[in-house]
């Protein structure tokens, strides 16, 4: 399983018990196909909905269930951005960075969600109560700046929206219903792809929405792997840019002494 | 003065069309129970064909033609709905699954029929988790009916149809690469030929139509071909649904004939915000080139915007007014190409990826010079060498408005050092 951690490799379910209870459906649902592989994406839309994110159990369950090996599942569900391979907040909450909102005010709509979570793009808060992603658009571009919450859309947003929004999520009145959470999600959800990662030529691109961070993060992600050091944490942009260098200069002059 | 003209939008915030009995006091399913009774399936093949109805998904190819290309060879055909609308800036596929989902049902009904097949499958883009729901109660309503199932309508014709939930892809709006969703598989195009016609679900005989195209199949059956194809232009028949955003007064979808032209499309939308101008319109979605304030009389078709250097597409116009930084609007648009990238073919792949990482160091203050060329040089780079036509995508927009409005990019670059004398 390339690149999902320990801690997803159990359920805290009863998987036995889930599965024994959820069977005639998944049937169900597999009888409506000439092929039974064509209900690998809702057999997944219907352990998530369960489990609050597509665990290896669900993957393996459902690879049993439809003669596929385990491989194959995941790597069709590593394909679909809507399956989270790792646990997230109860309140998933996507913001559409589509043009006919960035053209309105998602720019700011987005700064102030960061602000007010304290996190960034695809992060989930410390609490395990919200998980916060920047999305491609949601067709809802007469309504810009538009999100949902939980899939549900939310229209014409205002930082005072916003504000009252997390208020009632917080004090449990908001009138969508939190997501499945059965494990203690991580800081992210997103699986590093390791075998198709980004160039590392471009490390150090700053991240236009998040001014002082790092849009694309992957090379400084590979030198952190290989120098076992935490390059992302506690350092401004300037300084993680100057300190890479600095680590890559004194490297290479080593190397040269050998 | 244009106007609009609700065919498929008729009642759309007046009546609850989710509701079957709603429907049918409106003519509903009558046309889909007239052609059991009355019609042969290949007399709907033929209304369709003569309405010369393009698909409103964005490839604009004539239904009636598609349909034909469907060998006889006794095989099982399949038809499918592609409600996997995300193309930037479009929003009507959405609205009319929320809205009239019964409207769709007959016209996957009808489309079904005319070309043979028992299994239908509608695939709603899983975000539309709303619509998922209101479309899976009006089935669970039109199947009680007898509109769905075993001999519909007291025919011998049997139809079955199965909602698809996706779960996050544009790519799966590519009628291949949605066939391979549909199928359990990562959501990759395949390549063609074999087209879909030939070999497409489960390698069987299938047809992909945009949700709008087959809503239209009640109408030209109900008023006649002759209605379809006396209004729009001579290869652009009959009305389309125009989502409008951006920077207008009253955004959303407005009905109009097709041919209307794009300045009288702004009208309709409620004119300019602020009454400020319009610099530039994007007439297709995301994918489409952008057209300039002098080119606002051009008609709202497919020929003409394909003259003036872009195209109809999924009939999603964004409008910008003079106060737009069309260098973050570029940016949106290549990174949303860029996240959507299937992977599979290297141009698009690298090319969206490098692209945006060009745009960003250029929004960062960091930009060269010599990037304002390589954003330029993109479209020979990327363009026509895919397997989809996503890879095509990426650059239109951005090569539109690089020409016209480059000074914007180029403030964003920093003044280059002045040289010290060696």
């Amino acid at each position: 399983m390339i690149g999902v951690s320990e801690a997803t490799t159990a359920s805290a379910v009863d998987f036995p018990a889930l599965l024994e209870r959820l069977r005639p459906e998944l049937e169900a649902i597999i009888a409506q196909y000439e092929e039974p592989r064509s209900a690998l994406l809702p057999l997944m839309h219907r352990f998530q909905q369960e489990e609050g994110y597509v665990s290896r159990e669900a993957m393996s369950t459902a690879a049993e269930m439809l003669g596929l090996t385990p491989a194959i599942v995941e790597s069709v569900v590593s394909f679909y951005t809507l399956f989270f391979r790792k646990p997230v907040g109860k309140y998933m909450l996507q913001v559409c960075r589509g043009l006919s909102c960035v053209i309105d005010d998602a720019e700011e709509i987005m700064a102030y969600f960061r602000k007010q979570l304290g996190i960034g793009h695809l992060e989930t808060t410390a609490d395990g109560l919200f998980s916060y992603e920047e999305v491609e658009c949601l067709a809802a571009c007469d309504r810009a700046t538009c999100m949902q919450v939980n899939l549900e859309f939310v229209y014409d947003l205002t930082p005072q929206m916003i504000d009252e929004m997390l208020a009632a999520i917080r004090a449990g009145t908001y009138p969508v219903a939190p997501l499945a959470q059965t494990r203690k999600p991580e800081r992210t959800w997103k699986v590093p792809q390791e075998t198709r990662g980004k160039s590392a030529g471009a490390q150090g691109v700053s991240d236009p929405n998040d001014p002082g961070g790092v849009g694309d993060r992957s090379g400084v992600i590979m030198l952190e792997r290989f120098t076992q050091e935490r390059w992302l944490e506690g350092r401004s942009r300037e300084r993680m840019v100057s300190d890479a260098a600095a680590w890559l200069a004194t490297n290479t002059e080593e190397k040269k002494g050998h | 003065m244009a106007s609009i003209t609700p065919v498929l939008m008729k009642g759309i915030g007046e009546l609850n069309l989710r509701e079957i009995d709603v429907y049918k006091t409106q003519g509903g399913y009558a046309q889909l129970e007239r052609a059991l009774r009355e019609l042969a399936s290949e007399d709907v093949v033929k209304m369709t064909d003569a309405s010369v109805l393009r698909g409103r998904g964005g490839a604009g190819f004539p239904t009636g033609r598609k349909w034909q290309f469907l060998p006889n060879n006794g095989e099982p055909r399949y038809l499918v709905c592609n409600c996997d609308e995300a193309e930037p800036g479009t929003f009507k596929d959405h609205q009319l699954l929320e809205e009239t989902p019964h409207q769709v049902i007959e016209g996957i009904a009808i489309g079904s029929y005319a070309i043979g097949c028992h299994h239908a499958f509608i695939y709603i883009r899983g975000e539309f988790k709303r619509g998922y729901e209101i479309f899976r109660d009006a089935v669970a309503q039109a199947r009680a009916a007898g509109y769905i199932g075993k001999g519909i309508c007291g025919s011998n014709y049997d139809l079955e149809l199965t909602l698809h939930r996706g779960a996050g892809a544009y790519i799966c709006g590519e009628e291949t690469a949605l066939l391979n969703s549909l199928e359990g598989r990562r959501g990759e195009p395949r390549l063609k030929p074999p087209f879909p016609a030939v070999k497409g679900l489960y390698q069987k005989p299938t047809v992909v139509n945009n949700v709008e195209t087959l809503a239209y199949l009640p109408w030209i059956l109900k008023n006649g071909p002759e209605w379809f194809k006396a209004v729009g232009t001579e290869r652009s028949t009959g009305y389309k649904v125009v989502s409008i955003s951006g920077h207008v007064n009253k955004p959303g979808n407005y009905e109009v004939a097709l041919g209307t032209t794009i300045r009288e499309l702004i009208e309709i939308a409620g004119g300019m915000r602020q009454g400020r101008k319009c610099v530039a319109v994007q007439p297709g979605g995301g994918s489409s080139a952008c057209i300039f304030e002098e080119q606002l009389d051009v008609p709202f078709e497919y020929e003409s915007l394909a003259e003036a250097g872009s195209m109809l597409g999924s009939g999603a116009m964004v409008v910008f007014d003079e106060t737009t930084d069309f260098v973050k609007a570029a940016h949106s648009l290549v990174r949303f190409f860029a996240h959507e990238s299937c992977g599979q073919c290297t141009p698009c792949r690298e090319g969206g990826h490098w692209l945006q990482a060009t745009l960003e160091r250029i929004l960062c203050g960091e930009g060269l010079e010599s990037d304002i060329e390589i954003l330029k040089s993109a479209s020979h780079q990327l363009t026509g060498i895919n397997l989809c036509p996503l890879g095509d995508s990426i650059e239109p927009f951005l090569g539109s408005v690089i020409h016209r409005f480059e000074d914007q990019f180029r403030s964003y670059i920093k003044q280059p050092r002045t040289k010290v004398a060696s």
